[in-house]
């Protein structure tokens, strides 16, 4: 059997420079309205250096199981380091973790009666639901070979609801780390109000027009974990720190992120909050152990950071900061009213997202929108350079929490290419 | 610029990334190491059936109408060698699923544990209160499994090194060699019914990547199949194939949008038969009333051209099994017969709510997940003769398909797009394209498969438990819409 006890004693053992082990144990519940699942499992995560005479080599191990031999975790951890040896960095002085909540007061008792309380508790304004809840509960143990040791609770809900009405359908999706804030009653029926325009949508007419990004759009948490940030994971993927070493980012720290981002009006300017309460990607610690901090990404148009793991932040002689995990962007000042002289079209559900993550192009295929003026349509793709389509985006002023994204719960993009 | 990590491996868009990176947190092979892992012993199979039958015995006697009990003991061994060396990982997990049905519905308890105690507790947890056995009759006794043997580390790094280490011309600026291979008991216990099976599916590939204008691009090619290790080689021809397609210079300046004639390679055809099956062809998908009214049994959608089967007893199929994880033994379904609708895949809950007729792809990821309908192996049958296109696009390189059901328009990725003209390629080859558009109209634009197929195995992962399916399918001739993806350099 592994334990947290004999696995650390086991790495003490091992020529290992540095040493997190990260022990999950949860339980889980799946309730949909004919059947119900239990789970009880460990997920354990071990990260481990070793220092040589070349450099510094690192393994991660994942292990799903309770049973196995803590001594040859060990030597594989050891064996695996040194598999991957690049250049010699050096581990921080471990540094305090986050304050940060993310345990759910109202997740008490059987997980079960969570889920039936949280189902039968679903209204049904004209639509038919077909819901699934997944609930989540764990305790997080972190234990370091510098002696650090944190632990914390942690609860996350997810509903998955296909909504139908009238022969259509759709999917919607809430996931959020408290019950109250899976805002429920809201999506129901704003699904309720857009199953009624999808009766009446026609086909797309291609052409350039302006477009509004609801806020279902904005963050389609119903795409999965790619939809936990929407359309601003194009940020997230310029601040992984290591495409920016290898040169494949798209824009440089302490420039521009679009040409002309710095002089627009309302400077956009993006942070990752992994101390965020109740935030998606809020943790007190990284999954190296390191401290989880909160940092610009975009400081009023000018790249401002990094998300920086322990390795990435050595090698540039910076603290690590835990990675991009939440992103903070600060509403602007705009009302929600569109100026009707030209093509608007706004866009409240998508049924794709892609983004490609060296250039911010992407495809956003649309499940449904509404031309301003004459009604909703079905299908058609827009096609932009998100990262300079944000950057000059005007921000609503109302803000919206919704998946690991807070900040407007809209934005309006005053060009773009509307493909059939 | 150097480069030559592999850390931007999961941005490159190919499919075996994740394996790769599973591998490469892995260790140097130690020869002779032996894997640890116990090879599984008839006593310990016996063992596992016994407090299988122990959980259904002992909830039939608390009165549940139907018991399902599943144990799996899963392995993976996967060898990687890459530019920067070699390496291997291993995993295991193991699980027993009990499935108890009584008039309020189902109820299941997973546990990691898969012991007599661990399986005695997910019994408790559905019943607290069960106690005495009820007499059940389980059939047949099942045939012994066979032990297929262990291979330790450094004898799967060679298998890999053996196709890693040929031409390497200096553009290309990394390359990987991938073997991966899971090795899967599954026990099954119910009412009349005492089955297992073993399988072992294995996953070959080999990248290459090199510099397309201003970003790396990536090739893979493989083979998938179910049995022995050494049963299937990735040949010169392949490893050629995916040389030449990533040094081959692509066409600068914007691709031409509109439709055009196009034949789909057989990745491209695998990948738009995988999104549309799933998306459509399932029970869970017919939950939707689109999907329902517009694919209502007998419905036209499709080419006469197009009779798609589902066959998880197609032999070595890398998504092949002898029984689903709700304990149905396999039997091959036709989901389209000639352009016609002629059934779905469900699982029982399915054909409860009455969205599908017969059951038989209840599948869990990692054989203990969440079960669901899913594909086993689809084979597209082939046409009788090689087929061939005179002015258009040949569409080679899936990268990704999606298909909306609610309004039946699909999307489908392609690395590139080779022009024709007069039956012979003009030299121009296009890089990310799409094909999009209304998969019904696409589906019926069809009007030849090749006599020639190939096959590819699919290994994806849902909260980290692996899904795995296979596809056969020829190349197919037809008519669509294509448009460029990137913007012009």
């Amino acid at each position: 059997m592994i334990d947290r006890g004999t696995l650390a004693q086991a790495l003490r053992q091992q020529p290992l420079a540095d040493w997190v082990v990260l022990e999950h144990d949860q339980e889980l519940h799946v309730r949909d309205g004919v059947s119900s699942r239990g789970e009880i499992r460990t997920r354990w995560r071990i990260v481990a250096h070793v220092d040589t005479p070349k450099g510094r080599g690192t393994a991660r191990l994942a292990i799903d199981a309770d049973d196995g031999d803590p001594d040859e975790v060990a030597e594989r951890a050891v064996a695996s380091a040194l598999a991957s040896v690049g250049p010699a960095w050096e581990s921080a002085p471990a540094a305090a973790p986050a304050r940060v909540e993310l345990e759910d007061p109202a997740f008490t008792g059987e997980l079960a009666a969570i889920a039936d309380h949280l189902l039968a508790a679903l209204g049904t304004p004209g639509v038919q639901l077909a819901p699934t809840a997944r609930l989540l509960r764990e305790h997080v143990s972190v234990l370091g070979n510098q002696g650090f040791h944190a632990e914390w609770n942690a609860t996350l809900a997810r509903v998955d609801l296909l909504a139908s009405a009238a022969g259509r359908s759709l999917l919607v999706a809430r996931e959020a780390r408290r019950l109250d804030a899976l805002d429920l009653d809201a999506a129901i029926a704003t699904a309720a109000a857009d199953l009624q325009l999808l009766a009446q949508a026609t086909a797309p007419v291609p052409g350039e027009c302006a477009v509004v990004l609801a806020a279902d759009a904005l963050v389609p948490i119903e795409l999965g974990e790619r939809g936990q940030l929407g359309v601003w994971d194009a940020f997230a993927a310029q601040a992984d720190a290591v495409l920016a070493r290898e040169g494949l980012a798209r824009f440089h720290e302490r420039s521009p992120i679009a040409e002309g981002a710095d002089h627009v009006p309302e400077p956009l300017t993006v942070e990752s909050d992994g101390a965020l309460a109740f935030g998606l990607r809020s943790a007190p610690l990284g999954d190296d152990g390191d401290a989880v901090r909160r940092f610009a990404i975009v400081d009023r148009g000018i790249a401002a950071g990094l998300g920086l793991s322990p390795r990435e932040a050595a090698l540039r002689k910076r603290d690590p900061n835990g990675g991009v995990r939440n992103l903070v962007v600060p509403p602007g000042t705009w009302d929600g009213r569109v100026d009707g002289s030209g093509r608007t079209i706004e866009v409240r559900r998508l049924r794709e997202l892609s983004i490609d993550r060296f250039t911010g192009d992407a495809s956003l295929e649309i499940a449904l929108a509404v031309e301003h003026g004459k009604g909703p349509f079905a299908g058609g793709t827009i096609r932009l350079d998100l990262v300079a389509a944000l950057a000059r985006a005007r921000r609503s002023s109302e803000r919206m929490r919704r998946g690991a994204y807070d900040g407007p719960s809209s934005v309006w993009i005053e060009r773009a290419e509307l493909l059939a | 610029m150097t480069w030559n990590r592999r850390e931007v491996l999961g941005g490159l868009g190919i499919a075996s990334a994740r394996a790769l990176l599973w591998a490469f947190a892995g260790c140097v092979p130690k020869a002779p190491a032996t894997p640890r892992e116990a090879a599984l012993s008839a006593e310990v199979s016996g063992e596992v059936r016994l407090w299988l039958q122990d959980a259904v015995s002992r909830l039939h006697a608390v009165g549940f109408q139907r018991v399902h009990a599943l144990a799996v003991r899963r392995t993976r061994a996967t060898a990687a060698v890459d530019v920067i060396g070699a390496s291997v990982s291993r995993g295991r997990a193991d699980a027993a699923v009990i499935t108890a049905i009584d008039a309020h519905g189902s109820r299941e308890q997973v546990t990691s544990r898969l012991t007599e105690d661990g399986v005695a507790a997910a019994v408790r947890a559905l019943a607290p209160k069960a106690g005495p056995f009820a007499s059940i009759d389980f059939g047949p006794k099942p045939p012994p499994i066979r032990q297929p043997a262990q291979l330790d580390d450094a004898a799967l790094v060679e298998r890999v090194a053996a196709i890693e280490h040929r031409e390497l011309p200096s553009r290309i600026i990394y390359t990987a060699g991938l073997l991966d291979v899971d090795d899967v008991t599954v026990w099954s216990v119910e009412r009349g019914r005492d089955l297992v099976q073993q399988i072992v599916r294995v996953l070959r590939s080999s990248t290459r990547v090199a510099w397309d204008r201003d970003r790396p691009s990536a090739i893979e090619v493989s083979r998938a199949w179910a049995g022995n290790v050494d049963a299937q080689q990735l040949d010169a021809a392949e490893i050629a194939y995916a040389r030449d397609t990533v040094l081959a210079p692509m066409t600068p300046g914007a691709f031409r949008d509109g439709e055009h004639p196009i034949v789909l390679s057989p990745s491209v055809t695998a990948a738009v038969i995988d999104a549309a099956v799933r998306a459509l062809l399932t029970s869970r998908a017919a939950r939707r009333p689109e999907v329902a009214a517009r694919l209502a049994a007998g419905a036209t959608i499709a080419s006469p051209v197009l009779t798609l089967v589902d066959d998880p007893t197609a032999r070595n199929a890398y998504g092949g099994f002898s029984f689903d994880d709700e304990g149905t033994p396999a039997e091959p379904q036709t989901l389209l017969d000639r352009g016609r609708i002629a059934g779905r895949l469900a699982d029982r809950a399915g054909v409860a709510a009455g969205l599908a007729t017969v059951a038989g792809r209840g599948r869990r990821p990692g054989h203990a997940g969440p079960v669901e309908p899913m594909p086993s192996h689809l084979r597209l049958a082939p046409g009788s003769a090689p087929i061939a296109l005179a002015d258009g696009y040949q569409l080679e390189i899936a990268r990704g398909a999606s298909v909306d059901p609610a309004s039946d328009r699909v999307v489908i990725s392609v690395g590139r797009a080779l022009e024709l003209a007069a039956g012979k390629p003009t030299g121009r080859v296009y890089a990310d394209v799409e094909l999009v558009g209304e998969l019904g109209a696409l589906l019926a634009s069809i009007t030849d498969a090749s006599q020639d197929t190939r096959t590819f195995g699919f290994r994806d992962e849902r909260d980290g438990l692996p899904c795995w399916r296979s596809i056969e399918a020829p190349f197919v001739r037809g008519t669509g819409m294509l448009r460029a993806r990137r913007r012009p350099a």
